[in-house]
């Protein structure tokens, strides 16, 4: 359908139209005219994707003048896939619709490990190897080699891409990876350099967070982005963490011991090359008193050092004249390293702030803060002066300049915690130093400066306005929606007995509990033989999974549940975990119908969605919690308090670690947004419908419950607060029998239209929106 | 085969007993040749299909060897031993087809109704399918025809009258016959039955509790299961049995094993391991598993693949981001080489059963004969073309787009195929059929036998197209757009000539028809009643749908 939103055009690819959608897209629209960030909390289910993209490609086909390029990041790369997915959609339909002035370019990117279609490089085993295994193939210095001698290897797809200069283009269209690579195979050019060539023509560009906001890869990948750009943030309510953690670093004695490796291998290759080549090391000094701008004149294939965190006025500067020469700044290393050795070896907690380390560090090792602060760049240069290609076996020196980068940097905002084990463990002895950053508004900053509007937006950002408190940033835009829904199509229950009227919890006095493990199983056994199709079960922690289906595989009770489902489970294993879920949507398709088991905290509860037949009903085992009583949570808290004022309870409840749990025993507090959002996924459009199931006795108390998502418990009826399995059983054959039935899907029948089509989005175009939906 | 033409080695037997003359069988068109390989000896054989009247086959699975027994028009009865029950499948299909094609088609209808269809059909299909299609001679597919006609006849019927009276559209017909179509598409391929869910393998090792013997428990099916989801544990019985040892042997070792694993006696494992190579096999993890895995996971859904993100997360760099929040799990280290946790096997066991078998029920017989067909269906399977795969996994992605979109945002045009509201329809239909049912039975009310077959036949004929036009009626409802509601008129125009020919019928006082017309009455009234409220309603809502 197509309509106006004052004079912009909007092309949707379908023919109705939710009216949470359509305010989205108006107030979508002010924060872009006002060309300021905003703040957007949708519930899942209600096509926010396709919403946010629409709106957007319509803006910018109305403002031809001064077009507008759209930075679209996920949190993972299925995601990015899914989010590309839905933008093929929409431009099939605008270009059908508007002929080829809807052309657009849309590339998602990635690195070389997802990207590189060359069978020696791709075959290596992770990314820093396939990172390695490329430039060995690709930089300058081999290329300039491989011409003097033929047997030298070099990258056909990146020779082929490099030949073909100003002539490799990407057509118009939308590029997932997998047609980036089979693009890159047909025209035989490197996937992966034409792209991120591309992502500076781009109308629309896709990739994860981290390559806007950690400053390693920002710094390559994100510095050609031009100003009028709209930046989302697709479900953002974890950015903080994403920031903080992209900005911390920790050093253990693994990590010593490696720099100390990397260091002699670094001087053999000094002592080498200054018997054969002293001239490139004395150019190096050259270039070194000059300022680090070294990065213009270098070729594509080589741009894969960045600052972490230097803001580009250093960059001009001389670097210190006592790190220049080659040799100096191996000393310099092996100071740091020997000082970073002595402080690792405590018996006591320490925790300190930046500068008292810093100053540390220069009485004792005789290091001053501002050669810290060039050692990620000067460490660099060093190994690009020494031709250095596998970068891979170089991690360990790399993580030692980071943190000596990020130390000499900032001054507040981070902390430096020295454990020597972990306290859930204190018999194993483990010491590490780490910084960890306490300020997500210093990884985003630069981020907020630089673009005209940043839109953060996800399922649940509650409360909305704290997130302007911890990025530091003034939002024009910030709304809440509430989904209105045609019918009842979410069913959630807490179930707090097993049938036999003993409670059920995962707390640590009863988890281990046989009656428990039991009651369990036997609702598991129940459900999977009343509901259809899919069913996903989280359980609090891996180890706790782990004992409970071998006591069920022990006491039959999962030989009864494989009478009736397929089961398949998340492993810590990601290629078998990804396999098993490839599985389990097979077996939904296919109508055998499958349990998958997951963990509230894993990988699989982050970021993949259980939508449809995937996940008719989906159960919680226990309360996820979390482990407050560490010294980074509580650095971060004092922190916040302390910068933000930003009060401990409110931060708690925000990342939704409640309630202390029985302090005397375990310390153990609950994670209620880790529940929300294993469950929150279940629901994918309002044709959809889903139950959820919280098994545990605490959630029937107020407090606990009331720390879900709004959208859920709006759903939960008082009737459903304190269910037995028999009780749960019954009511969910009700609510399947319920929503087997035809039903009006505009909602005209409940007064309130809950789907809006081509006519009524007209008149809600003149009457104003607001009085029709609130 | 691609000449029309099946020749197999064969020994012709006069009896059961008899020795038997080797030789070759060819089987023709219309005639059966045997020749044998010593050319002067005197049991030669030709004669045409038509004398056949009857044949019998040995089953798969019995003790005796493959045999096909002919009998003649005159009593007299040919064998034929075959080297394997494969050939004797195709030869036995071969002939049941010519057998069918002498009756032609009036033969063909009479077996329908002597509810001998399923069989026919299963015969024709097999036949058609094992062979090319230049073979299959003109009068099987005349056979086809007319039992598709005979089936369907009655269906035929019903479409000229809706259909080509424009009731209905050809996509509503068949909109509520998917299925139909589907189940006749599906039997073309042949169909294995599935596996069960459950874990065979794991079940428990019996105890006896005074010694410490421990017993397992081994029947073909669950070595099947073994095999299919531990590739090198085939491989290995494939390696070693008979050459090196013993069936028995392998798999006390391997019952060994199994019990150090389960056990979690890490440290006797890999004493033992270190000691006995062959018992080391069944520890370490599956190198054919690990290189299956590896193909799989480059053809997954993109959009759950989580091992791209691992590729593409520089935050999880080492050393890099937050180390000891508390929030991750502490991992449990261990000797990773032979920990095979109870998790992983319960996923590849799930996997092993959604790909299904690729031996039949018949084959489960001994471990060798398991491990055997295995092996078969692995090398077909790897020879099968690759752009099959592909071409699999390109359907597959169109399906997730397709996934991604939102259901009911899109437009109405299929809403028309809505599903039928089941509660309304089945009270109605199981109302229908049991008067028809009780009709017939009942000793006092035998009505329909009194009629007429004429006025039987038009009766039950109104019978059918009555039913279909509820079905539609009901499914009709509620009425959401334009279209359903042009549809609902044509139908109850439709209902109402309908009525006015049962009137004339119901003359006859049939309590059948007086049923019908209930039938028919009770969904025009609903038709009439929420007319009215529709206008009503118009009235009030301008914007209301009429």
């Amino acid at each position: 359908m197509k309509f106006q939103i004052e004079e912009v055009t909007v092309y949707f690819p379908y023919d109705n139209i939710y009216p949470e959608q359509y305010t989205y897209m108006v107030e979508l629209k002010r924060a872009l005219d006002a060309k300021g960030h905003c703040l957007l909390e949708m519930p899942t289910g209600t096509g926010k994707t396709i919403a946010l993209l629409s709106l957007i490609t319509s803006y910018a086909l109305a403002k031809t003048e001064s077009p507008i390029k759209l930075i679209y990041c996920t949190r993972t790369v299925h995601e990015m896939e899914k989010t590309l997915a839905e933008l093929k959609f929409l431009h099939n339909y605008q270009v059908k619709h508007l002929g080829a002035a809807a052309k657009m370019l849309a590339i998602g990117l990635s690195s070389r490990k997802n990207l590189c279609v060359n069978p020696t490089v791709s075959s290596a085993e992770n990314r820093d190897s396939v990172d390695a295994a490329c430039r060995k193939l690709t930089a300058s210095w081999v290329r300039s080699m491989a011409a003097e001698n033929p047997n030298q290897p070099t990258c056909e797809f990146y020779e082929n891409y490099d030949r073909a200069a100003g002539g490799a283009v990407l057509p118009a269209g939308v590029y997932t990876l997998e047609d980036l690579r089979a693009f890159g195979k047909e025209k035989g050019w490197c996937p992966y350099f034409l792209a991120r060539h591309m992502v500076q023509f781009a109308n629309v560009v896709v990739y994860s967070y981290q390559y806007l906001l950690d400053p390693k890869v920002a710094g390559i990948i994100s510095k050609e982005m031009q100003k009028e750009s709209v930046v989302v943030f697709d479900e953002a309510h974890n950015i903080d963490n994403v920031c903080i953690e992209a900005l911390s670093v920790s050093v253990r004695r693994q990590t010593l011991e490696g720099a100390i490796r990397n260091i002699s291998r670094i001087e053999n290759e000094i002592d080498r090359f200054k018997d054969i080549d002293a001239g490139r090391l004395r150019a190096e000094y050259n270039r070194l008193v000059e300022g680090l701008a070294l990065r213009g004149d270098l070729s594509a294939s080589d741009a894969w050092l960045a600052n972490p965190a230097l803001p580009d006025d250093i960059l001009r500067q001389a670097v210190p004249g006592n790190i220049r020469r080659a040799e100096h700044f191996l000393h310099v290393l092996r100071r740091l390293v020997q000082y970073l050795k002595v402080k690792l070896d405590t018996d006591k907690v320490e925790k300190e702030s930046p500068v008292s380390f810093v100053a540390s560090i220069n009485s004792d090792a005789g290091i001053d803060q501002k050669a810290l602060k060039f050692c990620y760049d000067r460490l660099h240069s060093l190994l690009m002066t020494l031709e250095i290609t596998d970068t891979d076996e170089f991690l360990h020196i790399q993580t030692i300049c980071d943190f000596a980068t990020l130390v000499g940097t900032y001054a507040r905002g981070f902390s430096i915690i020295i454990e020597p084990f972990d306290e859930r463990m204190p018999l194993i002895p483990d010491p590490v130093l780490q910084l960890c950053c306490h300020d997500a508004s210093l990884a985003i900053k630069p981020v907020f400066d630089r673009f005209q509007s940043v839109v953060i937006t996800s399922g649940t950002l509650s409360p909305i306005d704290l997130y302007p408190r911890l990025l530091n940033f003034h939002p024009v835009v910030s709304r809440s929606f509430k989904m209105s829904l045609t019918r009842d199509c979410i069913c959630p229950m807490v179930l707090t007995r097993g049938s036999d009227q003993l409670p059920v919890s995962t707390k640590f006095d009863m988890r281990s509990d046989p009656g428990v493990v039991r009651n369990y199983g036997k609702l598991l056994v129940e459900m999977v033989s009343i509901v259809p199709d899919g069913i996903v079960c989280f359980f609090v922690s891996y180890s706790y999974m782990d004992g409970i289906i071998n006591s069920w595989n022990e006491s039959g009770i999962l030989k009864d549940i494989m009478q009736h489902k397929l089961v398949f489970i998340e492993t810590q294993d990601v290629v078998e975990t990804t396999l098993a879920l490839d599985n389990y949507r097979r077996a939904c398709d296919c109508g055998r119908g499958a349990v998958f088991f997951s963990v509230a905290r894993g990988k699989v509860a982050e970021g993949i969605d259980f939508d449809r037949h995937y996940g008719r009903l989906v159960i919680m085992f226990g309360v996820p919690f979390q482990y407050t009583e560490s010294k980074i949570l509580r650095a971060r808290l004092e922190y916040l308090r302390d910068t933000f004022q930003i009060k401990e309870g409110d931060f708690l409840t925000f990342d939704a670690l409640i309630d202390v749990m029985n302090i005397k025993l375990t310390d153990r507090n609950l994670n209620q947004r880790q529940a929300a959002q294993c469950v929150g996924r279940v629901i994918r459009s309002k044709a959809d419908y889903g139950m959820m199931i919280f098994a545990d006795k605490r959630y029937s108390r107020h407090d606990k419950r009331s720390k879900l998502p709004g959208w859920i418990l709006s759903h939960l009826r008082d009737a459903n607060l304190n269910l037995s399995t028999d009780m749960a059983l019954h009511i969910a054959r009700e609510f399947l029998r319920k929503m087997a039935q035809p039903y009006e899907k505009t909602g005209s029948t409940t007064g309130r239209k809950t789907l809006l089509s081509q006519e009524d989005v007209e008149k809600l175009g003149n009457n104003g929106a607001q009085e029709m939906l609130y | 085969m691609s000449s029309g033409q099946v020749t197999k080695r064969v020994k012709y037997k006069t009896s059961v007993k008899d020795a038997g003359t080797p030789g070759r069988l060819s089987l023709v068109k219309e005639r059966l040749v045997f020749r044998p390989n010593n050319p002067n000896s005197a049991s030669k054989l030709d004669m045409q299909f038509k004398y056949i009247t009857n044949h019998r086959y040995t089953k798969e699975g019995s003790n005796k060897a493959p045999m096909l027994n002919l009998t003649s028009n005159q009593g007299a009865s040919y064998i034929f031993e075959f080297e394997s029950y494969e050939d004797l499948h195709i030869c036995r299909d071969f002939v049941g087809c010519a057998n069918l094609m002498k009756f032609g088609h009036k033969g063909v209808a009479e077996l329908l109704h002597r509810q001998q269809k399923l069989q026919i059909l299963e015969l024709i299909r097999k036949f058609i399918q094992n062979n090319p299609a230049e073979m299959i001679c003109s009068s099987v597919q005349g056979c086809c025809k007319t039992i598709d006609y005979v089936l369907h006849s009655e269906l035929q019927k019903l479409h000229q009258q809706f259909v080509g009276g424009g009731v209905l559209t050809e996509a509503e017909f068949w909109a509520t016959r998917k299925k139909l179509l589907e189940k006749d598409a599906n039997r073309k391929a042949k169909q294995r039955g599935g596996l069960k869910s459950s874990v065979l393998a794991e079940s428990k090792p019996f105890i006896d509790g005074r010694t410490n013997r421990v017993t397992f428990n081994l029947t073909p099916e669950i070595v099947r299961e073994i095999f299919s989801e531990k590739p090198a544990v085939h491989r290995a019985y494939l390696n070693f049995v008979p050459s090196k040892m013993a069936d028995k042997d392998f798999w006390t070792k391997y019952c060994r094993a199994e019990y150090l694993q389960r056990s979690k006696n890490i440290a006797a494992a890999i004493a033992e391991a270190a000691e006995d190579e062959e018992l080391a096999i069944f520890l370490k993890p599956d190198d054919i598993l690990a290189n299956e895995t590896r193909r799989k996971i480059r053809r997954v859904d993109p959009t759950l693949d989580m091992e791209t993100d691992q590729g593409d997360d520089y935050s999880h760099l080492p050393d890099h981001g937050i180390f000891r929040d508390g929030s991750k799990e502490v991992a449990e280290s261990g000797n990773e080489l032979y920990q095979r946790t109870l998790l992983q096997d319960l996923n590849r066991h799930a996997a092993v059963v959604l790909q299904g078998t690729p031996i039949d029920e018949e084959q489960l017989k001994d471990t060798q004969t398991v491990a055997e067909a295995l092996e078969r269906s692995k090398q077909e399977r790897s020879t099968a073309s690759k752009d099959d795969e592909s071409s699999a996994d390109q359907e597959r992605l169109k399906g997730i787009s397709q996934a991604m979109t939102i259901d009911d945002l899109r437009g109405s045009n299929d809403h028309h195929l809505a599903p039928l509201w089941i509660k309304v329809l089945s009270v109605l239909t199981h109302n229908i059929s049991s008067t028809k049912y009780n009709l017939g039975k009942k000793p006092g009310e035998s009505l329909l036998d009194s009629l007429p077959t004429s006025v039987r036949d038009e009766l039950l004929h109104h019978h059918i197209s009555i039913e279909e036009l509820m079905k539609h009626f009901w499914s009709s409802y509620p009425i959401t757009n334009k279209y359903l509601n042009t549809k609902v008129t044509k139908l109850k125009d439709e209902m109402s000539k309908m009525d006015s020919q049962l009137q004339v019928t119901s003359l006859l006082l049939n309590s059948l028809s007086v049923r019908l017309v209930q039938a028919l009455e009770a969904a025009m009234q609903h038709y009439d009643a929420e007319q009215q409220k529709r206008a009503s309603k118009a009235r009030e809502k301008p914007n209301g749908y009429s």
